[in-house]
């Protein structure tokens, strides 16, 4: 491969991940969203019942992810991470399904779907993080252990 | 004599880490050591943990090299130190919902967990108002609400609405809201049963990391000095700190902020030979001492 292909591809992967980003994490936020009235339908179904409005919310966002995922011009490289950032789309979209079917009948069958739902989406979001560099997951930015490390990178450059 | 033993268990740490985090404000004076650390409490039947460390399998490479987190061990070494396996915890608090205090729930396949309930619910909310809100939900990883789902399934989630007594015997739990984070909690052991008895110990969360932050550096001015690092007001941050201050008659030793790596010599410890802290605060009767 010359330095010009090699550059295109890439210009090709750089794309990739500007575009990919931003949907995964969409998906990150909508699957903590759906995680979160999860629990709160576990622990307190009362409770629950004020977060349908936005669980319809995260469903709509969720479907939004699933276009835009479907929409990336995907390089051969990064093929892996897409599918599994199609993964982490496609069964955020069941976690709403089963989430908004838990909320009318109180049965074990539905929570089971949803738990294995969420689990299989949480998988594979964690495996986008792990792929390619620039789709963490956690903003340490904010995390005790990351105050210094502005500095700490500036010193092991200089 | 105490119902509970208890030790503080480092884990893994930051060698050096700016004193300005630790606390609001002493700009340029220096690095101290970060220990990462848990609590665990033995009596009563149970084994507790007071958090539960971080994930290393997803984000030790990244804490490693980008931020400068060394020497992590899991829980199974860890525990080991003072004759304990993750299977026999029975019951976790977990002050709040950072990575490094929630993000290893999964190893715990037998225990109970205690989270505020505003601490989760408030989480994601934030997490609704979009990215350039992130601040608010910085430290949060959405794999830990999932985990926290899994264990609400098999009826090992419990939520709780502000403060409790006697979650445990003899442990209360009590809501720091808009500190640190949303909600945090700090727990408070009573070691004598009393309900106004001497021998409390407070387990702080990240509502302290230093000492120095119930004291302030002036030994002649004592004052509440916040830590650096908050998504609620560092007013609540004080007032959070003295109601703890108070709770334990003034005696800022039995404040334990699991960040302080003067523990070490303001309780008796040992340096295993992994390099890791064991600070033992307390010993019940019949228990053996893992530091001696």
């Amino acid at each position: 491969m010359d330095g010009t292909a090699n550059s295109g591809e890439e210009r090709a992967v750089l794309h990739y991940v500007a575009a990919a980003r931003p949907v995964q994490q969409l998906i990150s936020e909508t699957l903590t969203q759906v995680a979160g009235f999860a629990l709160l339908l576990m622990t307190s179904r009362r409770r629950a019942a004020l977060a349908e409005g936005a669980l319809a919310g995260a469903r709509d966002a969720a479907t939004r992810a699933a276009e835009e995922v479907r929409a990336l011009a995907v390089p051969e490289v990064a093929a892996h991470h897409h599918h599994h950032l199609r993964g982490a789309a496609e069964t955020l979209l069941h976690a709403c399904v089963a989430a908004l079917e838990s909320r009318r009948i109180d049965a074990s069958e539905q929570n089971d779907a949803l738990v294995r739902a969420l689990r299989a989406s949480s998988d594979h979001l964690r495996a986008t993080a792990r792929l390619l560099p620039g789709f963490e997951l956690v903003d340490f930015g904010q995390a005790c252990c990351a105050a210094h490390a502005p500095q700490r990178l500036l010193e092991e450059v200089t | 004599m105490a119902d509970y033993s208890i030790w503080v268990l480092e884990y893994a740490a930051v060698e050096k880490f700016p004193f300005s985090v630790m606390m609001y404000g002493p700009q340029h004076q220096g690095t101290r050591k970060l220990p990462y650390a848990y609590a665990l409490l033995k009596g009563k039947g149970e084994t507790i943990l007071i958090d539960t460390g971080y994930d290393h399998v997803a984000y030790g490479e990244q804490l490693a090299t980008a931020y400068g987190v060394s020497n992590y061990h899991g829980p199974r070494e860890v525990l080991a130190e003072c004759g304990v396996k993750p299977e026999d915890v029975t019951s976790i608090f977990i002050t709040h919902a950072h990575f490094d205090h929630m993000g290893a729930m999964h190893l715990f396949p037998n225990a109970k967990f205690y989270v505020q309930k505003s601490e989760l619910d408030k989480w994601v909310w934030a997490l609704t108002l979009g990215p350039e809100y992130r601040f608010l939900t910085g430290g949060g990883d959405p794999a830990d609400i999932v985990r926290a789902v899994e264990a609400a399934k098999e009826g090992r989630m419990i939520c709780i609405d502000g403060d409790q007594a006697d979650v445990l015997p003899g442990i209360d739990v009590h809501l720091a809201a808009d500190t640190h984070t949303y909600g945090s909690m700090y727990v408070t052991i009573r070691n004598d049963g009393a309900r106004d008895g001497e021998d409390k110990w407070i387990f702080a969360g990240d509502l302290i990391y230093t000492y120095d932050n119930l004291t302030g550096l002036d030994q002649d001015a004592p004052q509440i000095v916040p830590i650096g690092l908050a998504v609620g007001s560092q007013h609540n941050l004080i007032f959070s700190s003295v109601e703890m201050l108070k709770s334990v008659g003034g005696e800022v030793r039995r404040v334990i902020p699991v960040h302080e790596d003067r523990l070490r010599t303001t309780f008796p410890s040992r340096l295993t030979d992994k390099g890791l802290q064991v600070v033992e605060i307390a010993l019940a009767k019949g228990e053996k001492s893992w530091v001696a």
